[in-house]
This record gives C-alpha cells, structure tokens and sequence, in this order.
C-alpha cells in the first residue's frame, strides 16, 4: 500500500532537489558556458577546422569518451591514402538511413597497409547537414574503416558547400581514434586481429585441407596408374 | 458612444490587454529557466541588454523570440484550408483573451470605472467562463484540420477527446464551489472567501481543488497531459504546419489559458485577491491575486519538469475512470456535511442566541447555570451564524472565536465540525485510493521481440 | 443606438453564418459556420439580458453539439473535406418555397401590427430566478428529463457493447 500520488511527490522533490543544487554545485551542471567569441571568423567549410587532436578536444569536459557526433574515415600510421582501411565497398552508402555518404569507387587497385591491392575511395563525400549520427554506417562496415568522430565544432557560415566534408577531411589516424574513444578503439583493434588470426587460421585450415585432397587425390592416381599398369 | 463609455472600456479592459501578455513574456523565460535548472543546466542566460555583453540572466530571451517570430517566414501547405490555417491561431487567442475578463480582479482604478461597463461581472461568470474556454478546444481542432497534415489531424482530434473529456471533471469539481457559496457570481464567491477561509482548506474544497488543477493540466494540454502536441510521437500535433507568427499566437493563446484557468482555481479555491495587509493597501489585491496565479503556474513547470507524458487510454482511464466519480462523490460530501454542520448550528442556534442573551433578559435561575457572558462572545457567534451557509472555514473560525471566550455551545459546534473535516478527509482518501485501484489499467504495454 | 447597431451586425453574422452551413459541400466549413451562427445567437440572447441562455447556448451548442458534429464527420470519409463545391440541387427550388414560407408565417404578426407585448410576459432572466423556477414549479420535469438522457446515455453505451462478440473482440479483452 503506497500513499495515493506518493510518486509523483517524490519525483517533485528530486526535481527541486536538482533546480536547488544546480545554483549552489557547479559539478552538477552538465553544459558549459561556451566561449563565445564575436570577433572570431569561422572557416567557410568544415574540413578548415585545426584537424590536430588536442585541437578539437579543447574542452575536455563536455566530451567523454562516449560521445559521438560525425563520422570519420580511418587510417593506420603511414600516409593516409596509403594505410586507408576503405575499399570502397559501398555498403555504408546503402544502408546510411538519411543517404548522406557519397562515394565513387577508384578505376584501378591500390595496395592497402597490408601489401594488398584493392580499390579505394576516389571520392568519399557525408553531408553533415543531413547526417543524423545513427552510427550505422559504423556498424555494417566490414572493415572497420569508418567509426564515430566527436568533433563537435562544425558551424560554418557557408551552408551550401561548407557542409560537405570530403575524404581528405574525413581521414583520421587511428591513433587519434585511439585517443578520443580509447576502450572502444582498443576492443575494435582487439577483434580485428582475432578476426585476421581466425581468417588466417581458416586460410591455413583450407589449405591444408586442400593439401591432404590433392596429396589423396595423387595418391589415388597413382594407385589407379599402379592398377591399369598391373592390367 | 459617448467619451465616457470608451474611456471605461479602455480602462477595463487595456490593463488586462497590458498585463497578461507581459506576464506570458516573463513565464515563459521562467519556464524555460526552471525546466533548465531541473535538468541540471543553466538556461537562457545571453540575452541581454543588446550590443553588449550584459546577460541580465537571459530576460532579454522573450523579446528576442518574439521578434524572430515575427521575422520568420510564415509557410502556408500547399493543401491547407488558408482561410481556416489562418483563423486557428486567432481563434485560440479570443476565448483565453475573453475569459480573462470574467475573473475578479480589482485593479485600483476600478472606481473610476462606471457601473455599467463591468458588463463581466455577470450573475454566470463560472458558466461563461467555461463555455468561453471550451472554445480552444475548436481552435485547435480548426488547426488541426486546416494543415492538411496527418500529425496535425492526430493532434487535433487527441486535443479534442481530451479536453472534452476533461471539462466534466473541471466544471463538476468547480460546482462545489458554487453549490457552497450559492452564486455563479465570481465577485460573490471571491467575497465568501475574504479573512484566509479559502475554500482549498475545507476537505472537499482541497478534493475539489486538486481535481480542478489536474484537469485545468489536461484542459491546457500541459505536460503530463500534453499528448497533442507530443513531440517524440506526432512531432508537434496541431503546431506542426504552423511557423512565424501564427505559432507565437498559438504560444500566446496557450499561455492566456493557462493564466485564465488558474485565475479560476484562485478565485473558486485560493480566496481571490484575498491576503496580508488589505486593509491598509487596499490595492495590494490584484497583487495577491497575480501571486496566486504565478504560484500555480509555478506548479506547473515544476510538474512538467517531473513527470513523463501519460499514454491515450491512461488519459481517458483517468477522465472518467478516476476522476469523474471522485467529483460527483466529493460534491455529495460536500452537500451532506454542509448540511449537516447547517442542521446542527440550526438546532442549537436558538440556544446558542438563548444562552447569550439569557443573562440579560431572564433574572433568576438562569442566571447560575449560564456563564456570564463575555465581551463579543456575541459578535463572534453572530458572526459564524452569519458564515454558516456561506463558509465552513469562516464559520469554524469564528465558533473557536466563540469557544475561545467560554462559549459552551460553540465548543461542542467546533469539535463537531472538525471531526467532520478529519473524517470527509479520510473517506476522501479512500475513496480516491479506492478508486485508483479500481481504474488502474490492466493493459500490458507489448513486448517487443528485439528489446532489450 | 449601440444595442442596435449591435443587433444588426449580430443578425447579419447570423443569417450568413446559417446560409454558409446550409450551403456548403465541405462538412467542416459547414460545421464551423453553423458554429458562427450558434454564436452570434449567443450574442442575441446577450443583448436581451438573458445571460444564462447565452452562457448555457455556447456551452451546449458550441462546446457540446459542435465537437458532436466534428466527431461524427472525423469518422467518415470526409474527413479532409476535398469536396469544396457548394450545393445544387435541382429541387432545391421547392426548398426556397418552403423556406420562404416558414418566413412569411413568422413574420405575419409584425406585418399586421399585431401587438406582441400581450402574448409573452416579461420575466426575470437572472440566474436565480432561472434556478428557482426550475428547483421549485418544475422540479418534476426537470427530474424526468435527467431520467430520460440518464436512460438515453445507458442505451448508447448498451448499444456500443452489445452484439456478438467476434473472437477478435474476446481475444482483446
């Protein structure tokens, strides 16, 4: 037996509680004052924002490590167009719910990081302006090549061109993936090498696999040849 | 047209035209402040003085807002009704504007006003007061109907079964009032309520009061009543097609409502202007009252900062459900212990009135079985005869008046009387947990195969 | 002269108002100018010092009828009032006579001067006098009548529930 409308008195008193300590603790405010700066200009396109990593993540306190905002492309250490991880599959921009990313796919192979030659983006544009930061393009990428950036500061004066951000301002380290999401960036690293060591296992598997039927297959050849020569 | 007539009209009627809608402009940074403070952030706080940096705490936010409002395109679909796209928001305006009128508000200039232009004044204020309010109802259907949109069709129709179904409760716990007081005249029951004995502090005034403020919620569509204009479900309801102007018209009207219906629960409950120090300032009246009303308003926001938005069948279960039978069983309290307070001080008024008056018009015996009486212990029993078919409170408060001067007969009234407060209190309080049993929905939100 | 003039506009508004109902196709403007009408007559009864008729005709025309109306339009087709042409009929001009004659039969006293003030006696429009009347020499009507709409709200709601319950219907529950 609760008292009649207890619960809603009870909640009344956590809000007030909440309106009465957010004037007196400064640690229960959630937002900061932002600093507003009149006299600053602001880039006229978005990928002319500082790209370094301290410079984005000046406010360290609105920015936890599981914010996310935007999506960027991933690259290993190396040159970015070297080590990107995007071979221009496509998935992303089929399944992207807004149909914000626009890719075009390159005419001729390039090796990757590993030494391996595939195809890359020639062109890999995301509207921020319709992007809705679902995170699925994240989530069906097969190659862990796009994940979730928390860059926040975006305005930009220029609303037609200034939204689009290309590939070249996409490409981030994945060093500096590493340093705003670390446990996120750590279990992604984790799962790609469990995944290259079971694909490398499978691969062994096969092959060996493929081995012991060629030898059986040898094997029987020789043994049918052993069999027609007897004959 | 004479001069004089217009000049009182625009003394009657420029104040309210004046007050109200600065009072909108304050809530609503008060709103956004408060909800702001509720949620652990700071609120509007840059809006200032302009050209400078001076933030005044954000109290420059509603003339910014009005202003963008009034630059802001006004879109019009393609397939809406123009005619009924633009009459809506005025529509919902008038009714909250006009009913304003009939509270009773006594602004210090009131005796410069003839009596014939406080036409407002009417012998049926309450019932035209509500008959004027259910005209929003319209309004928003108007709206809803004219954008040729399906939320805002959705919108329209939720407001429509809502607010109609919610007047029953409002009208039906308002009528307690009326049946005590016995006029619809809102100056007479303001009156009836003079010297703190506001209605809120009788058991079935506090029963009325809460039933009249939780529908007054869901008659102006406020959170945890606001399904039509829900945002996370039909974006904005009836507000969807409407931008610039229209909408700040539409915010105003709302607003208007608000203050106007709580101006009701003041008058009907909380004794009107009544307060401190009126008999010195006379004019500090409207102060109290508008005090009132901002505290109930204040009430408001702190609720909608708390509680989440209520599903349709909840809503409707709760109309009629709940809150329906607590009013009609409340307004038959209130009759069976007024009248039972009224036939127990009939059938000792005569006593009461012997019993004083005895000492000086029979010498002799009875002399030694009353007490002598005591200076104004007549007054007071007179004056709680007087309160007696008016006013629980004030004719409780002048009993103990009596009883406190060695009134024999008033003593007994008072125990009496505050038993039957305690004990409509606590028939009260089951009756509505009784009830709440009862009505609670059984139905099961769906289980969904992917949720968590 | 301002009760006049106010009279004037009332009865215009009036008479449009009731014109537009009848004549449009769209259900919802019909609805709404049927609303106008109820309202200007609310204003009539005003300027006669019959306040609680006025009160009492917005809140049960306007704020009871009217959303009765919509809600009955809102659960047809209709509902988004494509259909905005006025109505021709081709009998309507039997309807024009009909109408015309109503007029002339209401309006045959004032022709003939007849001196209306002997068949109505003036009463006392307020409030209480109103109550009084009904509490006191009509308590019984008043008492019947309750019956009647408390029986005709029993009778919709048995209408509503009952029929044979499909499965659907035994599944809900």
């Amino acid at each position: 037996m609760s008292i009649l409308g207890g619960g809603i008195f009870k909640g009344m008193a956590v809000t007030l509680r909440n309106f009465i300590g957010s004037y007196f603790y400064k640690e229960r405010l959630t937002t900061n004052d932002y600093e507003w700066r009149a006299k600053d200009k602001l880039p006229q396109s978005i990928g002319d924002y500082p790209k370094e990593e301290g410079e984005q993540l000046r406010d360290t306190t609105t920015v936890n490590h599981y914010s996310r905002n935007f999506p960027m492309l991933l690259h290993d250490t190396g040159e970015p167009m070297d080590t990107i991880r995007c071979v221009a599959c496509q998935i992303c921009e089929r399944e992207c719910p807004p149909q914000c990313i626009y890719i075009e796919k390159s005419t001729e192979k390039k090796e990757n990081a590993d030494g391996k030659p595939q195809f890359y983006p020639a062109k890999f544009d995301i509207d921020v302006s319709v992007c809705m930061s679902c995170q699925i393009c994240v989530e069906v990428c097969p190659f862990d090549a796009i994940v979730m950036n928390s860059q926040f500061e975006l305005s930009t004066p220029n609303r037609f061109g200034g939204l689009l951000v290309r590939r070249d301002d996409l490409l981030k380290s994945n060093d500096y993936y590493h340093k705003i999401h670390p446990q996120e960036a750590a279990a992604r690293d984790q799962k790609m090498v469990a995944d290259k060591a079971a694909k490398e296992a499978k691969k062994k598997a096969a092959a060996e696999k493929a081995k012991a039927a060629a030898e059986a297959r040898a094997a029987a050849a020789a043994e049918a040849e052993a069999k027609e020569d007897t004959e | 047209m004479s001069f004089e007539l217009i000049k009182d009209i625009l003394l009657a009627t420029v104040p309210l035209l004046v007050i109200f809608p600065s009072l909108f402009a304050f809530t609503t940074w008060m709103e956004r402040k408060a909800l702001a403070r509720i949620q652990n952030r700071i609120g509007p706080n840059k809006t200032g003085i302009p050209c400078t940096r001076i933030g005044l705490f954000g109290l420059g936010q509603p003339a910014a807002d009005g202003i963008k409002m009034i630059f802001k395109e006004d879109i019009v679909p393609r397939g809406a009704d123009k005619l009924f796209h633009l009459l809506a928001p005025i529509l919902a305006l008038i009714p909250a504007m006009l009913i304003l009128c009939f509270l009773p508000l006594e602004f210090p200039w009131g005796k410069f006003i003839s009596g014939k232009v406080q036409a407002f004044m009417l012998d049926s204020a309450v019932i035209f007061f509500f008959a004027i309010s259910g005209l929003a109802t319209l309004a928003i259907f108007m709206a809803g109907w004219a954008s040729r949109n399906k939320y805002s069709l959705l919108g329209g129709m939720r407001a429509v079964a809502q607010m109609v179904s919610y007047e029953i409760p409002l009208l039906l716990s308002a009528v307690v009032v009326v049946m005590m007081v016995g006029s619809l005249n809102a100056k007479e029951i303001a009156d009836a309520q003079t010297g703190f004995n506001w209605f809120v502090f009788t058991p079935w005034g506090l029963a009325a009061f809460v039933i009249f403020f939780i529908a007054a919620l869901a008659e102006t569509n406020r959170s945890p009543f606001d399904l039509p204009e829900a945002e996370s479900e039909i974006i904005a309801g009836y507000f969807t097609e409407y931008s610039g102007f229209k909408f700040a018209l539409f915010f105003l009207g709302e607003y208007i409502a608000m203050f106007a219906i709580s101006g009701l629960a003041v008058t009907l409950f909380l004794g009107a202007g009544d307060g401190p120090f009126l008999t010195s300032a006379p004019w500090l009246s409207v102060v109290w009252f508008i005090a009132k009303i901002f505290g109930l308003i204040a009430v408001m926001i702190w609720l909608r900062g708390t509680l989440p938005r209520l599903r349709v069948d909840q809503l409707m279960a709760f109309a009629w459900k709940f809150l329906l039978p607590l009013s009609i069983f409340n307004i038959l309290l209130a009759g069976l212990t007024h009248f039972a307070l009224d036939a127990r001080v009939a059938a000792t008024s005569d006593a009461i009135l012997y019993s004083i008056h005895a000492p000086h018009t029979h010498s002799g015996e009875a002399n030694h079985e009353h007490p002598k009486p005591v200076a104004g212990q007549k007054e007071a029993v007179m004056g709680a005869l007087h309160y007696t078919d008016k006013n629980w409170m004030g004719a409780m408060k002048w009993f103990s008046k009596a009883a406190l001067k060695g009134h024999a007969q008033s003593r007994s009234i008072l125990g009496w009387g505050f038993g039957i407060w305690a004990m409509s209190l606590i028939v009260l309080y089951v009756m509505a947990k009784g009830l709440d049993n009862v009505s609670r929905s059984t139905a099961k939100p769906r289980e969904y195969l992917y949720a968590e | 002269m301002t009760q006049e003039i106010t009279f004037w506009v009332l009865a215009v508004i009036a008479v449009l108002g009731a014109l537009v109902a009848v004549r449009r196709r769209n259900l919802i403007h019909g609805v709404f100018a049927l609303m106008i009408f109820f309202a200007s007559l609310s204003g009539l009864f005003l300027l006669l010092l019959a306040e609680f008729i006025a009160a009492v005709q917005i809140l049960v025309y306007i704020g009871a009828v009217g959303i009765l109306l919509l809600f009955a339009i809102m659960l047809t087709e209709r509902v988004t009032g494509d259909d905005a042409r006025d109505i021709t009929s081709r009998g309507s001009f039997w309807g024009w006579a009909a109408a015309l004659a109503v007029l002339v039969v209401l309006l045959l006293p004032a022709i003939q001067g007849a001196d209306l003030s002997q068949v109505a006696k003036p009463i006392n429009p307020s409030v209480k006098a109103l109550g009084q009347q009904m509490m006191e020499p009509y308590v019984v009507t008043l008492e019947v009548l309750a019956l009647l709409l408390t029986a005709a709200l029993i009778g919709a709601v048995a209408a509503s529930q009952g029929g044979e319950k499909t499965k659907e219907d035994t599944d809900d529950a």
